[in-house]
């Protein structure tokens, strides 16, 4: 929607296509100048951590899982890991490889959905996957193949591929055999193929031109690329324990959006997590063969375009790949499929990586396990203000285009951020107003 | 799935209201399908949706939509000729569901031979809540369609 009668343009999205959940976008410009940008989410509130309180603390997993259809093992990781904090348990071995095996899983397949399904389209010119389909067919198949291992995984130690249910606090309701993981073997190693043919492919599109000076928010272990543990840093010199978190983090609630913003203190300034965090403060912990991989398709250690964050999703997938085979190859089954854990008083914190980002969880028990408070904070949640940020620095680059180009390029710079609306529920229609 | 002649899918998530139709009626097929005849319940999660329908001959496609339409009204689509209505479903992920599932198989020409869709309105999905009395009255009328439709020879159940 257009007005220039005085200088100002609206240019609004009711309903943002490519993402999940509801959410709009509105952007205002007066003479030539973008004055107002707001990303907003009008999905309604879900109300997960309120539901939570009274309930025992081996049935957070599954209920948070519920949050996300995507990404549901993220959920099931955050809440179990931050039970285990509280209770002062530790959870190693082959549970733990298999932790990160699931993961594996849950990566694969929500970075291709969207690789293929939901960005490609973006950069080949076409408006859905569909389309992009009937000329561009062996691409969709090889993204339908990859996710479909992904799934695979996430189906054997899960249980099942959404809202797995083999999850729990202490370990898995039951620990798949040798044989059952070895039979994962032969189509790992054909996707291993599809997922670097996907990076090189991603490193053949023509990615929009934009740069930002991001503080990039993620997990780092030091011994592997971070899935379930590590401790909170950032390229401006954040290093932290996750129980510090809150800290250095907080949630703001904003009259436009059903969902909270998140900001770091004391500055209230936006932070960005995900892919290309964790890329850029992981990039050592890749094997060696995957840096030349990423490098060749035009990555360097470091990626600062959010639209090239396709390529970065790519390097992951390979990575989650090559990961689950690794696993798989060192496996032997754990004696016993869960560890006891007993409920404490206290308060308990994880953080783990969702494929769109650092998810961070808190839980308070009483003494007989039962939830006392929750906090639970989705990556979109933290990426929301950053989102709008990069809207703010790239539709100024492009004021000189009409409003349906500039829709068109705000929608993508959304994409990049993958944004799960349903997740931060605390998400997009576009709106332009030039006035 | 190499082999199946005709696969019945029943898709929905039972514990969202009516959106629990087609799982409840694959319930009700269970021993009561010919030889050759299986049917599945499904998440509608269009990847794997795609693939569980390699390889059969015909596939009949049970969901609850949602249209704007009176509860209980079914539709009936032959997928093979005609597109599904994208406002049949809303409720997807990331946007990306049943309707977009059957033009992907299409443009990657991989829809079975037949494919049918039957599609019943819903009332209400809301989690928790059982089936609406409008979906109540239509189910056994559904059942009875996708029996008749079907050669009838030895019982079988996947």
């Amino acid at each position: 929607m257009s007005d220039s009668q005085d200088g100002t343009r609206t240019i609004k999205v009711d309903y943002l296509a490519r993402v999940e959940g509801e959410g709009a976008m509105y952007l205002r410009i007066r003479d030539q100048v973008l004055e107002d940008v707001k990303l907003k989410i009008f999905e309604p509130p879900r109300f997960f951590e309120a539901l939570l309180r009274g309930r025992d603390f081996c049935e957070a997993p599954d209920i948070t899982s519920r949050i996300c259809g995507i990404c549901p093992v993220a959920y099931q990781m955050s809440a179990i890991h931050a039970m285990e904090d509280l209770c002062g348990v530790r959870v190693e071995g082959a549970l733990r490889e298999l932790r990160r095996l699931f993961y594996c899983g849950e990566w694969i397949s929500s970075h291709t959905l969207h690789i293929y399904m939901l960005h490609a389209p973006d950069f080949l010119g076409y408006p859905s996957a569909v389309e992009m389909a009937k000329d561009h067919p062996e691409a969709v198949e090889r993204g339908l193949a990859l996710k479909k291992v992904g799934n695979d995984i996430m189906n054997l130690v899960g249980g099942r591929e959404i809202h797995p249910v083999n999850a729990k606090v202490g370990g898995f309701y039951r620990a798949p055999t040798r044989s059952e993981l070895a039979a994962l073997r032969e189509k790992l190693l054909h996707a291993r193929e599809l997922a670097l043919e996907t990076v090189e492919w991603t490193g053949t599109l023509d990615f929009p031109k934009f740069q930002q000076d991001y503080t990039f928010v993620a997990l780092r272990h030091g011994n592997e690329y971070p899935m379930n543990e590590g401790r909170i840093v950032s390229n401006r010199g954040l290093n932290i324990p996750v129980s510090a978190y809150d800290d250095h983090f907080e949630e703001q609630h904003v009259d436009y959006t059903n969902a909270l913003h998140c900001v770091m203190k004391p500055e209230g300034s936006s932070y960005h997590v995900g892919p290309m965090a964790r890329y850029a403060l992981n990039f050592d912990q890749l094997p060696s063969d995957i840096q030349d991989a990423a490098k060749a398709a035009g990555l360097g250690p470091v990626c600062t375009n959010p639209f090239q964050s396709m390529s970065v999703r790519a390097v992951e997938v390979l990575y989650a790949v090559d990961e689950a085979l690794r696993i798989i190859d060192a496996y032997a089954p754990p004696e016993e499929s869960s560890i006891i854990v007993e409920p404490k008083a206290g308060t308990g914190y994880a953080a783990t990586e969702a494929p769109r980002g650092l998810l961070f969880h808190r839980y308070t028990l009483d003494d007989e396990g039962i939830i006392k408070d929750a906090n639970i904070v989705p990556p979109t949640s933290q990426n929301q203000k950053m989102i709008e940020d990069d809207l703010r620095s790239f539709v100024s680059t492009c004021l000189d285009k009409t409003d349906d180009e500039i829709q068109y390029l705000s929608e993508q710079a959304i994409r990049n951020y993958d944004p799960c609306i349903s997740c931060a529920t605390h998400f997009l229609k576009l709106e332009i107003d030039r006035g | 799935m190499t082999t199946t002649h005709t696969l019945i899918i029943g898709i929905g998530n039972r514990y969202r209201g009516d959106d629990a139709f087609g799982c409840l009626v694959i319930d009700e097929l269970t021993g009561r399908l010919p030889s050759g005849v299986h049917s599945i319940e499904h998440d509608g999660e269009p990847a794997a949706l795609m693939d569980c329908w390699q390889g059969a001959q015909k596939v009949v496609l049970i969901d609850a939509v949602s249209s704007g339409a009176q509860a209980g009204k079914v539709f009936h689509f032959d997928l093979a000729q005609q597109s599904l209505p994208e406002q049949f479903s809303l409720y997807s992920t990331h946007a990306f569901g049943v309707p977009q599932a059957i033009e992907l198989a299409r443009a990657l020409k991989k829809l079975p031979p037949e494919i049918v869709f039957i599609g019943v309105e819903g009332e209400c999905f809301d989690a928790g809540e059982a089936l609406s009395t409008p979906l109540l009255k239509v189910k056994e009328a559904v059942i009875a369609e996708v029996l008749n439709s079907l050669p009838q020879k030895n019982s079988s159940h996947a």
